[in-house]
């Protein structure tokens, strides 16, 4: 799985990308508590941050694959 | 409705040219801009980051969901992304429609929305600059080629200092412990618990008390490996433990089994053992020791520790996304039989072998001669993901006449397209943002000489590391030259054994040669118009890639 990290994420994980192995699909709270396992600074970001898989918000009832591409998406700011 | 979304790095037109729409009334467009200030404090540009699959798919979504509440003709989202200067657009949005209500209705809700649900961001603003200071900006350099003639000639020195300060690190990875081998640790890995986790037996045999001098004890309990059974015990009781069995609580020793005599639940110790047989608690390594330092190559061992240690993903230098082009009628595959004016490839697999350990993706096409020809066969989107392309010239193709068009036409800067070293001279290096580029001579020894001082300090700086450096020898014979006006990188053998160092140059006469290459772990560098160099004359050396750890 290709986790994408935005804006200040990226300061916080220290890279814009990891690749996480997952042996099977994960729900939402499950990939939230193993990306927060390997970057526990995530804790903080958890209130405020969604999740994309495969450039769709996630939600409670999203499952993630191993082939998916997940992005944690911070408080959006363009226009 | 009729949608269209673009984002883009580019400024984006200050008026859009469309084709009239005869049905709409309305037509409205809105840009929003970079205002000179953000916070309070004055900027010169706020830089955008975006994801960009994601943001086209919110903002097309967005724009249907609301065409159901506001019917309208067609609209046009551009967001732009990356710098953007103050007074320049960041957003432009034109919708038209039969009526002003719904455009109007449309575009406003749009605006609102999208600056909730799009993954745009503004990422920083940056500071208006002190004047003079934009000419420090590394890219000064980067002077633009002015027709072919122009094409700047460097010295070795000076190629390897462009090549190091042209070359940005790429970003830092995280990846899963079975990815991370031979790649370059780039944080300090401390322990997050103590190693082992809790006193462990190193015997089968019985736990008792430390200050306990009984002889003969009650055995009150069992534990295996993979238990985990805490209590406390009492003097004259001891438990059965197995090697590497969790005990039970602090302060206690094993007594080897083969010490004791056992009679249903009770033994009787026998000899006094004054091991104490126990992996002590944090013996191997305490929570917040620093178990492995940043700067590392991870081998297998180093990645058992971390997985010891409960780190899964090290953050490691990233492995490069590679192109490789080979040119020249002439080339043909290694397992056909050249006909006369024929040669075989030795370069694609010379590339393939030298950069197999920094490589994520490498892709090896053949190029027809034919600049149209070769262009039609190029997946542009693929040179976008290349971190490092290299054009391996076949000697019958015009290096000038091929690379640098098609490294130009690519987007790419031309930095320099002459060394002046032989074998290697038509060395030609460009960079298009954070990708660079080389043009190889295509000649093998010229094309293998290029590949380890050029390419292999090239990779070390995207890697995050230091280009590898010159390194000082004595030479084990003489050395006989032509007289060259330019600095020579001559193949050689580095002998080393724990008392001295022997550099041993390899015989070369052009720079087709393919048979030193078999032999050689390092270039010497023959100053320029050298003719002859004595046995234990100090050289300078490069080991060859994939040597330098081993030859320091």
């Amino acid at each position: 799985m290709r986790v994408l990290f935005f804006a200040q994420l990226q300061d916080v994980t220290g890279c814009p990308t990891a690749e996480l192995a997952i042996a099977e699909r994960l729900t939402l709270e499950q990939l939230w508590s193993a990306l927060i396992e390997i970057f526990p600074a995530l804790q903080a970001y958890r209130s405020t941050v969604r999740l994309a898989c495969n450039w769709e918000y996630a939600g409670p009832e999203t499952f993630f694959n191993d082939e998916d591409e997940v992005a944690l998406i911070p408080p959006v700011s363009g226009g | 409705m009729e949608i269209e979304i673009h984002l883009t790095k580019s400024p984006i037109p200050a008026r859009m040219t469309t084709s009239a729409l005869g049905q709409a009334g309305a037509w409205l467009e809105f840009s929003g801009m970079v205002r000179d200030e953000e916070n309070g404090q004055p900027i010169s540009a706020l830089e955008y980051e975006a994801y960009e699959e994601m943001a086209v798919r919110e903002i097309r979504r967005l724009l249907e969901s609301l065409a159901i509440k506001y019917p309208c003709l067609a609209a046009r989202v551009i967001h732009r992304f990356g710098v953007v200067p103050i007074g320049e657009t960041a957003i432009y949005v034109c919708v038209a429609a039969r009526h002003r209500q719904e455009a109007i209705a449309l575009l406003a809700e749009f605006m609102d929305r999208l600056k909730q649900d799009v993954p745009v961001w503004k990422r920083r603003a940056l500071p208006i600059e002190p004047p003079g200071s934009a000419e420090k900006k590394s890219y000064a350099f980067r002077t633009t080629t002015q027709g072919h003639g122009a094409n700047p000639s460097v010295s070795l020195d000076e190629a390897m200092d462009k090549i190091r300060s042209v070359c940005q690190a790429l970003p830092n990875i995280r990846v899963p412990l079975f990815a991370a081998l031979g790649q370059t640790l780039r944080e300090t890995v401390c322990a997050t618990g103590d190693l082992p986790s809790h006193d462990l037996s190193t015997r089968d045999g019985y736990a008792i008390l430390v200050s306990d001098s009984t002889k003969t004890f009650r055995i009150v309990d069992t534990i295996y490996a993979a238990d985990w059974k805490p209590r406390s015990l009492q003097i004259g009781e001891a438990v059965r433990v197995a090697t590497g069995a969790t005990l039970p609580c602090p302060k206690l020793r094993v007594v080897m089994q083969e010490d004791v005599e056992r009679t249903g639940e009770f033994i009787t110790v026998l000899k006094e053992d004054l091991a104490g047989n126990i992996r002590h608690c944090g013996e191997e390594m305490k929570t917040g020791q620093t178990i492995l330092e940043a700067g590392l190559r991870l081998d297998a061992g180093k990645l058992a520790l971390l997985a010891a240690a409960g780190c899964t993903h090290p953050l490691v230098t990233p492995r490069l996304n590679v192109t490789h082009f080979t040119t020249g009628d002439e080339i043909i595959p290694p397992d056909q039989t050249p006909k006369p004016g024929q040669v075989r490839d030795s370069n694609s697999i010379l590339v393939r072998g030298l950069l197999q350990p920094f490589v994520n993706d490498l892709e090896q096409i053949h190029l027809p001669e034919n600049f149209e020809a070769a262009w039609a066969r190029l997946d542009l989107s693929r040179i976008e993901e290349t971190d490092l392309l290299l054009i391996s010239g076949g000697s019958s193709v015009g290096d000038l006449d091929f690379t640098l068009p098609l490294l130009e036409r690519l987007g790419y800067e031309i930095v320099f397209a002459k060394v002046n070293i032989r074998p290697g001279k038509p060395l030609i290096f460009g960079v298009n943002g954070a990708r660079v580029a080389f043009g190889l001579p295509g000649n093998p020894l010229a094309h293998f000489v290029c590949l380890n001082f050029a390419v292999a300090a090239a990779i070390a700086r995207l890697q995050g590391g230091a280009p590898p450096t010159f390194l000082r020898g004595p030479l084990a014979t003489s050395l006989a030259d032509d007289p060259c006006p330019r600095e020579t990188l001559w193949p050689a053998r580095v002998q080393r054994t724990t008392e001295s160092t022997q550099l041993q140059p390899l015989p070369w006469a052009s720079s087709g040669d393919v048979s030193s290459m078999a032999s050689a772990n390092a270039l010497l560098r023959v100053p320029p118009n050298t003719t002859a160099l004595d046995a234990g004359a100090e050289v300078e050396y490069l080991p060859v890639m994939g040597m330098q750890e081993a030859l320091i």
